[in-house]
């Protein structure tokens, strides 16, 4: 009998992270990388992506030094109580914020393809509504509920897109290796929206039975996200070019739409793959707003993070509404993606990680093995 | 609130101390006993003497209709008043010694009980015992003597199956537990009894086996069926909602069955079955999601047909689920979806039609489910009326009235049948009211709230647990080896281990396939190896 004991498997850890980074955004990600990384941007968020394994890596060096404990219990050993409380929450409102974005994002692509008429309030609140229904349900669920739509969600995803492969035209991708570090230096900044999420292997890994294996999943899912994110360029860079790419705002719809696939009822896909795709956005949603509950019952010291996901729905909902329309909302993110995530994706982990070094708090690596 | 438990606890524990002894007079405990059981006039109270001199004097009480009277009047009556005659006259203790001879030597039954309270004797009686008092002795004889007009064992009403065994559960709970233990004939299988119900004290018999299943889901069932604190209980339902995680849920945590052999295959795989005394239902805890769709016949019929009916199964249950939301998703929402001759002629169909996919589906769906309700509770003789009125009238005549289009007849009927492909019916009902949901979700909000329902039933699903075990296993926790039995069924010699949560002996079968191509062609050495076997 498995007893209900808060624990999450390697294997859940990897797909909580999968289903975090790969978001909304996806849709949107072609064509931030052939604006600034033009043919070669698939090679370029490649090599980025396998940075990014480091910074994984760095991430669940900070959480084997607490084993057992999740971000918000091991940041006010490191850096005392109140300023750590204080970090928690910056993060945490980072992260609602967060959510709402993407929350607001997929409205609008939704609101484009899918339900033209439906008001976006409607739209945002029956999403976040469910979302709440899972949250409350405790780390155990959002775990089994990512892994579970991992499978629902990738293997119809690869299945769309393997008719259209044989039209792609290879040499769109030409010339090869151009100017390679300009279009480094105008990725670089843009980076951290595609990995956004990774800073929850923090707090998820503090419900590992077995953190000692958290590294593995973790280099797994970052490996994943890599190759998804460089596939899916290939295909779309190789199917529009850089230029046309660039001029639509989200180019991997269009090339699902274009996809005919013979003998089969459906004509258009996009519509279908957009419904699958908000089971992403719902995964990115709950593993993010879990983190949001878990961190406020962790700053107000209450053993239940349940009864907070009700009144954060109406934060979120008023957040997400906030933007007047889609070019408000990208322009936001282009700056809020550049300057703030960073800091928490990158900054926070290292700089914990720094403090706890040089107190020498936590577990040592040679006491590990 | 307090108070008032605090009060019912002293109750309690005073109504299990207090039991009324017997005497050694007989004429004391048998009024005793006609003032508790007064007014009950199926009782039947046999006083007689034996003995040379007529002087010994004995009392035998039993229930009419639920003892067996021949036994009683061949075995018992006849047997005492031969036999206490070998009773010396003089004995300084005649009633113990009468007591013992009675006891050991008399009567031909195996089951024999002695007690020394009146309270039990009354509940022997009504069980179906016979009660046997002696003058001058306080020890009262309980002789197993039940014999109750019983349905015989007969093939399972709601459980049919081509091929496999076809006895199902009765209604008494003895035959029901010898036709598991005929299955499994191992003394680590265990039989724990206790009696629940203050009124119809009901015998709950729970089987496992002690080194498969474990020993805390043993003791986390029993705990549970302590709790349960109710006047009478008629059917194993009662124990499921009373005993189960979440009351509140549309789906089942515990799986209800009549087939012994359904039984016997869950205890192999470490869970335990409660068996109730007055219902043909065993319940198997823990249940999964997954096993909601398994049907028995799946391991009596080869492994390749077993596989594709099986996803046929879990495709049907989700068709049941999406058809009819679906179908209003595409025709109020996302037209372009389908190729352009299709949504022609499907507009072509609702044209005329007054109402919206909604209303059209929800019309067609509550009169299919009222059919089904008819048919179910209608006699069988009155039931063919009920086809005849839902084929013609509901189906033909709606479309020719222009109320429905004749695509939404093909949706429902799609549905329904699907909807029965579910072998559980429990299940399938959680299944019927959850399309009800997404009906109306994909009314307002089409694609997306069919797949926010979607995911609104898979978070309910994952956060359900029965007696532990995620509800949602073994495609959640993932452990690969258990998924040879899911939505594929693998063939047998390749399910080498028990699922997860079992407790010791975790091996359920050697495959010695190889061996029996060996011996194809060596026909000595396989010999050979039958010989080695043997030792």
């Amino acid at each position: 009998m498995i007893r209900n004991n808060d624990m999450i498997s390697p294997y859940q850890l990897a797909m909580i992270v999968i289903m975090t980074v790969i978001g909304v955004g996806i849709f949107n990600f072609v064509h931030i990388v052939a604006k600034y990384g033009g043919n070669d941007g698939w090679l370029i968020i490649g090599i980025l992506g396998l940075v990014h394994i480091f910074v994984g890596l760095l991430l669940v060096r900070l959480g084997r030094r607490f084993p057992g404990k999740t971000f918000p219990e091991y940041i006010q050993e490191i850096i005392g109580v109140i300023p750590g409380k204080i970090l928690v929450l910056l993060i945490a409102s980072y992260i609602m914020i967060n959510l709402a974005y993407e929350i607001r994002e997929f409205t609008e692509v939704a609101k484009m393809f899918l339900l033209p008429r439906t008001p976006t309030e409607i739209i945002i609140f029956a999403l976040i509504a469910v979302c709440v229904y899972v949250v409350r349900g405790g780390v155990e669920s959002v775990a089994r509920i990512v892994e579970i739509t991992f499978p629902l969600l990738f293997i119809p995803f690869f299945l769309v897109l393997l008719p259209g492969l044989p039209e792609l035209d290879l040499s769109n991708l030409l010339p090869l290796v151009s100017d390679l570090d300009i279009k480094f230096m105008r990725m670089i900044p843009r980076v951290p929206f595609a990995f956004r999420g990774m800073e929850y292997i923090l707090f998820y890994m503090g419900f590992m039975k077995k953190p000692e294996k958290a590294s593995k999943s973790v280099t797994w899912a970052l490996v994943f996200i890599t190759f998804f994110y460089v596939s899916i360029s290939v295909i779309c860079l190789s199917a529009f070019g850089a230029k046309s790419a660039t001029k639509a705002i989200w180019p991997l719809l269009i090339y699902i739409r274009n996809i005919n696939i013979p003998g089969l009822f459906i004509e258009r896909l996009d519509g279908v793959i957009l419904s699958i795709w908000v089971i992403t956005i719902f995964t990115t949603v709950i593993t993010g707003f879990f983190i949001v509950t878990y961190s406020l019952s962790k700053v107000i010291n209450t053993k239940e993070h349940k009864q907070y996901a009700l009144p954060l729905l109406i934060v979120i909902y008023y957040l997400a509404l906030q933007p007047s329309g889609l070019a408000e909302l990208y322009e936001w993110g282009s700056w809020g993606f550049k300057y703030v995530s960073p800091i928490f994706v990158y900054g926070v982990p290292i700089f914990a990680l720094v403090i706890a070094a040089l107190r020498r708090q936590g577990v040592k690596r040679d006491e590990e093995f | 609130m307090g108070l008032f438990t605090r009060r019912k606890k002293a109750e309690k524990t005073k109504n299990e101390n207090y039991k009324i002894k017997s005497t050694t007079s007989l004429d004391e405990n048998l009024k005793k006993i006609r003032t508790i059981l007064k007014d009950c006039d199926d009782v039947i109270y046999k006083e007689f003497r034996v003995g040379a001199k007529q002087d010994l004097e004995f009392a035998l009480i039993f229930t009419d209709g639920l003892a067996n009277k021949e036994f009683i009047n061949e075995s018992v009556l006849a047997d005492l008043m031969y036999h206490a005659r070998e009773i010396p006259p003089d004995a300084p203790e005649l009633g113990n010694e009468l007591f013992n001879l009675v006891k050991y030597g008399s009567i031909p039954t195996p089951e024999l009980k002695e007690i020394d309270n009146l309270d039990d004797a009354v509940l022997a009686v009504l069980i179906g015992d016979a009660v046997l008092l002696i003058n001058g002795t306080a020890k009262i004889l309980v002789l197993g003597v039940k014999g109750w007009p019983a349905r015989g064992v007969s093939e399972p009403g709601t459980e049919s199956s081509v091929k496999g065994p076809r006895d199902g559960f009765t209604e008494t709970y003895r035959f029901n537990s010898a036709l598991v233990r005929r299955r499994i004939r191992d003394p680590r299988l265990k039989l724990k009894q206790m009696q629940v119900g203050r009124r119809s004290t009901t015998d709950i018999g729970i089987f496992y086996i002690e080194d498969i299943a474990q020993t805390e889901l043993v003791e986390e069932v029993q705990r549970r069926l302590k709790t349960i604190d109710i006047d009478g209980l008629l059917d194993s339902n009662y124990l499921e909602e009373l005993i189960e995680d979440n009351p509140y849920s549309l789906f089942p945590q515990m799986k209800a069955t009549e087939r012994p052999d359904k039984v016997a295959a869950a205890l192999f795989q470490g869970k335990v079955a409660i068996m109730m005394d007055n219902t043909p239902f065993a319940l198997i805890a823990p249940a999964t999601f997954n096993s909601f769709f398994h049907a028995s016949e799946d391991h009596y019929i080869r492994w390749i047909p077993a596989t594709v009916l099986r996803i046929m199964r879990f495709v049907a249950g989700t068709l049941s689920l999406v058809m009819p939301a679906l179908y209003i998703a595409v025709t109020s929402y996302h037209p372009g979806i389908l190729p352009s001759e299709l949504v022609l002629s499907i507009a072509a169909a609702r044209e005329g039609v007054p109402f919206p996919a909604v209303v059209e589906a929800l019309i067609m769906e509550l009169t299919f489910e009222l059919l089904r309700e008819a048919s179910v509770r209608l006699p069988i003789l009155v039931g063919g009326v009920v086809g005849i009125v839902g084929g013609l009238v509901i189906g033909q005549a709606a479309v020719e009235a222009g109320i429905v289009s004749p695509i939404m007849v093909i949706i429902v009927a799609v549905t329904a049948i699907s909807s029965f492909s579910i072998p559980d019916y429990t299940f399938s009902n959680a299944f019927r009211l959850f399309r009800f949901l997404l009906i109306f979700a994909s009314g307002f909000l089409g694609l997306y709230g069919i797949i926010l329902g979607l995911l609104l039933m898979l978070g309910h699903l994952v956060r359900l647990k029965s007696f532990g075990m995620p509800y949602l296993s073994p495609f959640v926790s993932l452990t690969p080896s258990d998924l040879k039995d899911t939505l594929v069924r693998l063939p047998i010699f390749m399910m080498r281990r028990r699922p997860l949560g079992v407790a010791n002996d975790k091996i359920r079968l050697n495959n010695n396939r190889s061996e029996i191509y060996n011996s194809k062609d060596k026909k000595d050495e396989s010999q050979g190896a039958d010989k080695h076997d043997k030792k």
